[in-house]
């Protein structure tokens, strides 16, 4: 019996072998035989396909489903009794706002970094809002398209206080724990095999485990965009000297654009969570909040204003042709807020966070939040 | 069976009540016995020295931890969230209701079973089964509830679970009454239970599975796992043997390639690369259901490969025999090969469930939150954070998985005794 | 009947090849739409992560990656097959051994171990090391051994000269020990003399290592863990990931390698042990001449069984940091990596190392028949 179970399994290698030798090559040539009519009818962009716009979909399920971290204070967390809150997870409240005018229209689905890309690209998720920086290589090879850029972050390196380390000189030979499957993992390598420094890196695939092995000094330091380090660090343990027990250093490894990200290949979905995004943008530069949205609705007489928050001009509100409301950016703002005031909220001055806008400032502030004009 | 004439008798019976291991139950002078079996010889009082010491360590430490240094105030406060996780608090009396159904049913079904073998023992078919087993044989069961209602502290829920062991044995009594030519029915009778008990929680706008969790989707993902694995299992080994060549080819592959694969990667796929084999847009199935596919695969193909060693165990002559008598091929295989061959593997089909009720730990790498997701994600809560409290939750853990695999270990081997496989 | 029996299979196969066709149609027209290449070539990127204990570079293909996991996984594997073994034979020996307490002992171990959920064990034995002293307090004895929760150190040889003289000789010696082993098996069969194999041609091994060392100029010194701030240089470190992976591995498996054993054991007739008291053997004798050799033939295909599940149970080291297989598959895949191809490869990895494991056992098992049976 043994004997026999060594041939079939033999047997099974060389047919799997023969499949992919045969199989997955042969898309060069075309996709073999009966598959390049299927393929074929498929357009390039996601309306007048068979399966429909993933705007369809979400507005027939009256719910939008959000890749999300619930592990990154400031960004996405699920609290005690379930509930998830957040920057990223308020994105996603804009996003169901827009699209199904009802901010909880949304089922949150946490997804590990390793795991994002894959749940995106077969469509478990129909946005991915997940600290996740815009890079070349998931725009193109892994399928994904990225949109405004809601976070303007860089990479850090979080270190103990009661440590001696000042630059990332000093942490020569040292382990630093990071999570695996994200870009701070390759920015690590790349910076400190750059300037020759000598580290061993410890990965996770989650937060959790890679908190409980800092704390216990299993690595020296934590490398992270500064925005996930700076979650982590406010929500420090208090027998752990709680914040005031870590350092960031100060020197910023890379360049991390987070944005939330789409399917390729879905035209209108994308413009629609794209324009839900910059509509809390455009609303900041105009002083539209949550407080005033309703009365500027029905008093402003700016036409800048009176466009975006879909108000009647002259009997006929101004409609973009996004396949949203012409008051989408109203229920928004009223709903959740504009940029400004989530940023606020969940991660700037009035948070535990504390963070500066700096790069995240509106663009005549000096930062980079600009978005094109809704006309 | 529609034999008559002699049976044959099985060629190597066990006397009743003697055990294949353990130390003799006679009561003898305590120093004659410590002599016999403690220090027969130098070697010997060493090894008693040693492991005496070593042990007497390790159980002093291990109490003195479970009673003394442990704060077990992250188990009490959470043990709702440990059964149950986010499941709806209101809505928590259908999981008792479903406890009292799935009682009444098991009772119902230990009770018919064990008039089977009175009768089967009567036809001198069956051993008789040793006495005072049934609280050895429960002890692992009693204590886990026992340690859960101590968690819990509640009296409501000692006197509903004292409620349910009363419907048990109730509906054993009831059970008992089931007259022989009905025995067929009682597991079709129990599976109608726990399907019962599953539609009590999700029917007429109940908790859809999807949102439960703690040891209630363990459970769920367990018994489900089993009741669905085991038909396709058997169907699988029965392809494998099967005269048809194209039907075993494939039924080969797909159990060597399922095997070759770890579980994770299974349940990688159906988790998150589903949607890579579907026309776009469809709309897929929940996670909880997906976790409960992948499981089943991935049981089902191990299921397969006890069952054929059962079939392969069944002589061909009782084969060539129901021929002879000119029974179909497919009469011969359900009433000749399957219950012989089902029956000479038993104990390890239990096994195979054992591993399938510990494997549900896996899911929680996918993101569902059963009993060891619940038990990682209290020590996060605000009044537990970083206080390494996981040496508490975990152990809570692992007793809640030992109990439950313990007693399903212990019921195989009371089956293998009775069965008489596995001994000579 | 024939031709039906027939047209059943052709309709059965023309099921099963739409099924598949029908999902590879799916999988081509989503991946076609998403511009995602069906190709394997994403294995030739550039990896650009570090792999920790390894002579990976990050500049080296995902392939290289992957290669580099399948040896963690196999290192994983090797040593906790033995080890498992090992203490699996040792406890399934215990539990049917004559002393009471010896035999409680091993039983509590295997109905704890065997009765709890391998990635639980994983855990807990991580979470369990962590509480080890850290680097800067951690414990040292005389110098030689290490211990912190960044891991184990033990003092190990370090190469400081040319190596390949040195190996060089030391085959001649394995063959010299090889050679003597015949003539004692020979000599054995012709006199009846106690072999005394092992002490023979391990002796001749050792002074031909000893030899080849100073032939070749001490190619090797100790090297003792020194610690530093960051951790410790020199000797050999396990490290606390691979430490708490391979115990788990070993405990959990071990256990369920003692109930083998034990099986095995009980099979051996009950005669074969009662003519060995006959003859006047002793306990351990009856054990090593008689009753082991039998049950080991007995237990091979289930205990490959085992080794096969420790394999695959490896790879529920995503739950730590540890860079296996499985790891860096997920971490090739959120990199640019296909999902589909990446667990494709990443099944082919598991069944060679399954074809590997099957494939020694089966020599085993046909090295251990009996001859004529």
């Amino acid at each position: 019996m043994p004997r026999r179970r060594l041939i079939i399994t033999g047997l099974v290698l060389v047919v799997i072998s023969l499949l992919a030798a045969g199989c997955f090559h042969s898309d060069d040539e075309g996709n073999g035989n009966g598959q390049a009519a299927q393929t074929g009818t498929d357009g390039d962009t996601g309306e007048g396909q068979e399966g429909g716009s993933v705007f369809q979909q979400v507005q027939d399920r009256g719910e939008v489903v959000c890749g999300v971290n619930e592990a990154v204070p400031g960004f996405g967390v699920s609290t005690e009794g379930g509930e998830y809150e957040g920057f990223d997870i308020d994105y996603c409240r804009v996003i169901a706002a827009a699209v199904l005018g009802d901010p909880n229209a949304v089922s949150f689905s946490p997804l590990t970094a390793e795991q994002r890309f894959t749940a995106l690209q077969s469509g478990e998720i129909d946005v991915l809002v997940r600290n996740t920086t815009f890079t070349s290589s998931r725009d193109g090879a892994e399928g994904a398209r990225f949109l405004h850029t809601t976070y303007y972050d860089g990479q850090g390196m979080m270190v103990r206080a009661d440590s001696e380390y000042q630059t990332l000189e000093d942490l020569n030979g040292a382990t630093i724990c990071v999570l695996s499957g994200t870009t701070t993992e390759l920015n690590l390598e790349t910076v400190f095999s750059a300037q020759g420094i000598e580290y061993s890196p410890l990965p996770f695939e989650e937060n959790d485990p890679l908190q409980q092995a800092f704390i216990q000094g299993r690595c020296d330091a934590w490398t992270s965009d500064i925005s996930q380090l700076a979650g982590v660090r406010s929500a420090w343990p208090e027998n752990q000297g709680g914040p005031e027990g870590l350092r960031i250093l100060e020197e910023i490894m890379s360049k991390e654009p987070l944005g939330p990200a789409v399917r390729d290949g879905d035209d209108q979905w994308a413009d629609a969570v794209n324009w839900a995004v910059l509509s809390t943008i455009l609303a900041e530069e105009l002083g539209v909040t949550s407080e005033n949205v309703d009365q500027m609705a029905e008093e402003s007489q700016d036409p800048d204003v009176q466009r975006l928050l879909g108000a009647p001009v002259e009997g006929e509100p101004f409609d973009p042709g996004l396949g949203l409301d012409p008051d989408f950016a109203a229920t928004v703002i009223r709903e959740v807020g504009n940029y400004g005031e989530i940023f606020d909220r969940n991660i700037g001055t009035g948070s535990s966070l504390g963070l500066d806008r700096g790069l995240n400032a509106l663009w005549t502030d000096g930062g980079l939040q600009y978005a094109p004009p809704y006309r | 069976m529609t034999f008559t004439g002699p049976r044959p008798k099985e060629p190597y019976q066990i006397p009743p009540g003697e055990e294949v291991e353990g130390p003799p139950v006679t009561a003898r002078d305590p120093r004659a016995w410590a002599k016999e079996n403690l220090f027969s010889s130098v070697l010997n009082t060493i090894l008693t020295v040693v492991f005496g010491f070593v042990l007497a360590f390790l159980t002093y430490r291990f109490l003195r931890f479970v009673f003394v240094d442990a704060e077990w105030e992250i188990i009490q406060r959470n043990i709702t969230n440990l059964m149950v996780f986010h499941f709806p608090r209101e809505e928590l009396w259908r999981v008792w209701a479903a406890l009292f159904v799935l009682a009444a049913s098991a009772g119902f079904g230990v009770g018919a079973a064990g008039t089977r073998r009175a009768v089967e023992i009567e036809e001198g078919r069956g051993v008789a089964p040793g006495r005072g087993m049934l609280l050895r044989r429960v002890a692992p069961l009693v204590l886990l509830v026992g340690v859960l209602l101590v968690a819990a502290g509640s009296l409501t829920a000692t006197l509903l679970v004292l409620g349910v062991a009363a419907t048990a044995i109730a509906f054993r009594l009831l059970g008992r009454r089931v007259p022989a030519r009905y025995f067929r029915f009682v597991a079709l009778g129990v599976l109608v239970g726990i399907v019962a008990s599953y539609l009590v929680i999700t029917a007429f706008g109940g908790v859809p599975r999807d949102d439960w969790g703690g040891l209630l989707l363990t459970a769920f993902l367990a018994v489900g796992g089993i009741v669905i694995s085991f038909p396709i299992g058997v169907g699988l080994a029965l392809g494998r043997r099967s005269s048809f060549p194209v039907i075993r080819l494939v039924c080969t592959l797909y159990i060597e390639l399922i095997r070759g694969v770890p579980l994770i990667t299974i349940l990688f796929m159906s988790a998150f690369a589903l949607g890579f084999f579907l026309p776009p847009g469809t709309e897929r199935p929940s996670l909880v259901t997906r976790a409960l596919v992948a499981l089943v695969a991935f049981t089902a193909a191990y299921v397969a490969e006890v069952v054929r060693g059962g079939l392969q165990s069944v002589p061909r002559g009782q084969i060539e025999a129901a021929q002879a008598l000119g029974l179909s091929p497919l009469k011969t295989t359900r009433l000749i090969v399957l219950p012989q061959a089902l029956r000479a593997v038993i104990p390890a089909l239990v096994g195979q469930f054992i591993s399938l009720f510990k494997d549900t730990s896996l899911v929680f790498i996918v993101g569902l939150t059963e009993l060891l997701a619940v038990a990682q994600s209290i020590t996060k809560q605000p009044d537990f954070l970083a206080q390494g409290l996981f040496v508490e939750t975990l152990l809570f853990v692992a007793f809640v998985y030992w109990a439950g695999s313990y007693w399903m270990s212990r019921e195989s081997q009371r089956l293998e005794q009775r069965l008489g496989v596995g001994t000579r | 009947m024939r031709v039906l029996r027939w047209a059943f299979q052709a309709v059965f196969l023309f099921l099963v090849v739409a099924f598949l066709l029908y999902i590879w149609g799916n999988l081509t027209g989503n991946f076609e739409r998403l511009g995602i290449r069906t190709d394997f070539r994403y294995l030739r990127q550039p990896a650009g992560f570090a792999i920790p204990d390894s002579d990976f570079r990050s500049s080296q293909s995902i392939f290289q990656a992957l290669l580099q996991g399948a040896q963690n996984t196999a290192k994983v594997a090797f040593i906790g097959i033995l080890l498992a073994t090992l203490l699996g034979v040792i406890a399934g020996v215990a539990r049917l051994s004559t002393n009471w307490l010896v035999r409680r002992t091993a039983a509590l171990y295997v109905e704890t171990f065997r009765n709890i959920p391998v990635l639980l064990i994983i855990i807990f034995l991580w979470s369990g090391l962590l509480q080890l002293p850290a680097i800067g307090e951690g414990r040292e004895w005389l110098g030689l051994m290490s211990v912190s929760n960044r891991g184990i150190v033990v003092p190990w040889f370090e190469r400081t000269g040319s190596v390949a003289v040195f190996l060089a000789v030391a085959l001649v010696a394995l063959l010299a020990a090889a050679a003597v082993w015949v003539w004692r098996t020979r000599r054995f069969d012709r006199t009846g003399e106690p072999p005394r194999r092992l002490r023979f041609a391990g002796g001749v091994f050792l002074a031909g290592l000893i030899v080849a060392f100073f032939l070749s100029g001490q190619p090797f010194t100790i090297s003792l863990p020194e610690t530093g701030r960051f951790g410790t240089t020199g000797g050999f470190r396990l490290a606390t990931e691979y430490a708490a992976l391979l115990i788990a591995l070993v405990l959990y498996t071990g256990s369920h390698i003692a109930e083998i054993v034990r099986g095995a054991i009980l099979a051996v007739h009950k005669g074969q042990t009662e003519a060995s008291n006959a003859l006047g053997l002793s306990g351990v004798q009856r054990l090593r001449y008689v009753v082991l050799p039998q049950a080991f033939r007995v237990s091979i295909p289930p205990m490959a069984n085992q080794y096969l599940n420790l394999t695959k149970n490896s790879s529920l080291a995503v739950a730590i940091g540890y860079y296996e297989l499985t790891r860096i598959t997920g971490i090739s895949i959120s990199q640019g990596g296909p999902a589909p191809q990446a667990i494709f490869v990443l099944m082919l990895f598991y069944l060679m190392f399954s074809l590997f494991i099957a494939l020694v056992t089966n020599l085993l098992n046909r090295k251990l028949e009996i001859p004529g049976r």
